[in-house]
């Protein structure tokens, strides 16, 4: 069971009172709903779309799946991104009766070797019109809203210098840098609070991750919080009078042409991508959609925690090592009293961490690697994992991953990527300087190959320095 | 629960399934996008993608490198459509005329709005 550590009590906020399908939860105010679901002995929060395999957080980070719930009649809400407001009702979605006892995960027994639905009931189209109604009675996530929206928010501008995406070690860092050599930064972070891999790092933790983000708006840099760049869109240009006297800023630059300095002239006509970044960078955030023109963009994405190849590797309980020691050191939960890392060789320093930490918490800690791990045991929450040197009781598994980078964004502005199997997924292809393929646009830390919580600050205040001297001017 | 080893949790797709669909000659990243739905889902690959692209180069003994990621398309996280519906042009198809660019042929979505 996880349970919250009294060290970490004067962190939590007042005390609130929730419900999570429809049960009574004491929770805490700067705690996530996933987070006091957790500690509160929830453990299924969903079912999965297919097989209507239980489903509950694993990256705790807001970027998997797991913990969709419908809070406050609003559906497919991610519980880990959801603050726990008082009296917020939360309920489980895809199931029926419930998330935790669901009828329909019979689907998951029938079809145990899989289900093909480009073959099945195809073999009569009596029956595969029938089957078709069933399907489509069945999938769709959640249900909609009880209420419309009574009013649309007005879209927000940003017109600045650089705009950094993610607010984790690296992105603090160059956001910092550019802020304090004088530039108008806006720093895009989608987590209820920013600081990323520092919440989740023993080395680290919220003390440390509050500092540097104080650091940064004491600097001057903009935070949006709890936002996500949803889209880059290329054709929308900023107003051609911004991009006029962004171009002119860096005339001392030997590369502006002369012809844009002529006052009247259109000049979005004249600027190509020589100069500055081009099109409109989508953010949302939690109150409206912002559309931010910079003169240059740094992807600080990051990576996504990912699972490994187990059986049974999307048991309810096996949760990332990074959740792990997120729950740790940001919530102040452990969140099991025995915890099984499975994990792979390129981790072994992070992995040495945060065992020691956990077990400085009171937990017992086995590390398995993935080669020897064969499968996870228990009903709807892992009571076992098997190994190759025997069976491992335990009530969570803590799966340590190289983190997938988050390129998506930097795909959509035209950055080069390639597929690493060392940096867990596709990475951005940068220089030493951190620039990518695409003019103006920069990317460090985890998105451009694992680089580790203790690498990325560095990383980030080299990029940042770059960029300063490429859009030049004080 | 049935045994299963699973890459796209949101869609459900096994180790198993992206096997079956090797074996039915679907060896690029978009095709097996479209045969098992995987990156699909609330998570649109975050989670999925780089397992994915992985165990394909394995199967079908590409090096890692001459395999693509599947396009990025936005919105890039779940986001409330009411944002986005005061947005400008939000209510333009892409081949309705533009009035920026004069010229471009009335689309599909015309005096609709």
């Amino acid at each position: 069971m996880a349970r919250r550590l009294p060290v970490f009590d004067a962190t939590r906020g007042q005390p609130v009172e929730i419900r999570i399908a429809d049960t009574a939860v004491r929770a805490y105010a700067n705690e996530s709903i996933a987070a006091a679901a957790l500690a509160s002995g929830t453990r299924v929060m969903s079912r999965s779309l297919k097989y209507h395999r239980p489903r509950t957080f694993f990256c705790l980070e807001g970027h998997c799946s797991g913990c969709l719930v419908r809070l406050d009649g609003v559906p497919n809400l991610r519980a880990c991104q959801s603050p726990c407001t008082p009296g917020a009702e939360a309920h489980g979605q895809n199931a029926f009766p419930s998330a935790e006892v669901d009828l329909l995960g019979a689907v998951d027994f029938l079809f145990s070797r899989g289900l093909d639905h480009h073959t099945l009931m195809t073999g009569s189209s009596v029956l595969n019109k029938l089957a078709n109604k069933v399907v489509r009675q069945l999938s769709g996530l959640g249900k909609l809203p009880a209420t419309q929206a009574t009013s649309l928010p007005a879209v927000g501008n940003r017109e600045i210098d650089v705009c950094v995406i993610g607010g984790g070690p690296a992105g603090l860092a160059a956001a910092t840098a550019c802020a304090k050599a004088g530039k108008t930064v806006v720093l895009v972070d989608d987590q209820l609070q920013a600081g990323g891999s520092l919440r989740a790092d023993p080395a680290t933790g919220r003390e440390t991750a509050n500092a540097r983000v104080a650091d940064a708006v004491k600097a001057g840099v903009e935070l949006l919080e709890r936002s996500t760049a949803i889209g880059y869109f290329p054709e929308d240009d900023p107003d051609p009078a911004w991009l006029h006297g962004a171009v002119l800023g860096t005339s001392t630059s030997a590369t502006t042409p002369s012809a844009i300095t002529t006052t009247g002239e259109d000049v979005s006509t004249v600027i190509s991508t020589e100069h500055l970044a081009r099109g409109v960078l989508a953010v949302a955030t939690p109150d409206q959609l912002v559309r931010v023109h910079a003169r240059a963009y740094i992807w600080a994405t990051g990576g996504y925690p990912v699972n490994l190849p187990f059986a049974d590797n999307d048991r309810p309980g096996v949760i990332a090592a990074r959740a792990v020691g997120r729950l740790l050191v940001d919530h102040g939960i452990l969140g099991g009293e025995k915890i099984c890392i499975v994990e792979v060789p390129q981790l072994a320093t992070e992995t040495e961490r945060l065992a020691a930490a956990l077990t400085a918490a009171g937990a017992e800690v086995w590390r398995v690697a993935l080669d020897d791990t064969h499968g996870t045991r228990g009903r709807s929450w892992v009571s076992q994992v098997q190994t190759s040197h025997g069976r491992i009781d335990c009530d969570l598994v803590a799966v340590a991953a190289i983190p997938s980078p988050a390129s998506e964004g930097p795909r959509q502005q035209g950055c080069r990527v390639v597929l690493d199997p060392d940096a867990g997924g596709f990475r951005v292809v940068v220089d030493d300087a951190g620039k990518t393929s695409a003019p103006f646009v920069f990317a460090c830390g985890d998105v451009t190959g694992y680089v580790g919580p203790s690498r990325a600050a560095a990383h980030g205040a080299l990029v940042g320095a770059s960029v300063i001297a490429a859009i030049g001017g004080a | 629960m049935a045994k299963k080893i699973v890459l796209c949790r949101c869609e459900d797709v096994t180790l198993s399934d992206l096997e079956h669909c090797v074996d039915r000659g679907y060896l690029d990243i978009e095709e097996v996008k479209r045969y098992t739905g995987f990156g699909t889902g609330p998570c649109q690959g975050k989670e999925c993608l780089g397992p994915m692209a992985t165990q394909l180069a394995r199967l079908t003994n590409k090096p890692p490198e001459k395999i693509p990621p599947f396009t990025s398309r936005p919105p890039l996280a779940p986001t409330p459509i009411k944002l986005l519906a005061n947005a400008p042009d939000a209510h333009r198809f892409a081949d309705d005329p533009d009035p920026k660019r004069p010229g471009t042929e009335p689309g599909m979505g015309v005096g609709k709005r």
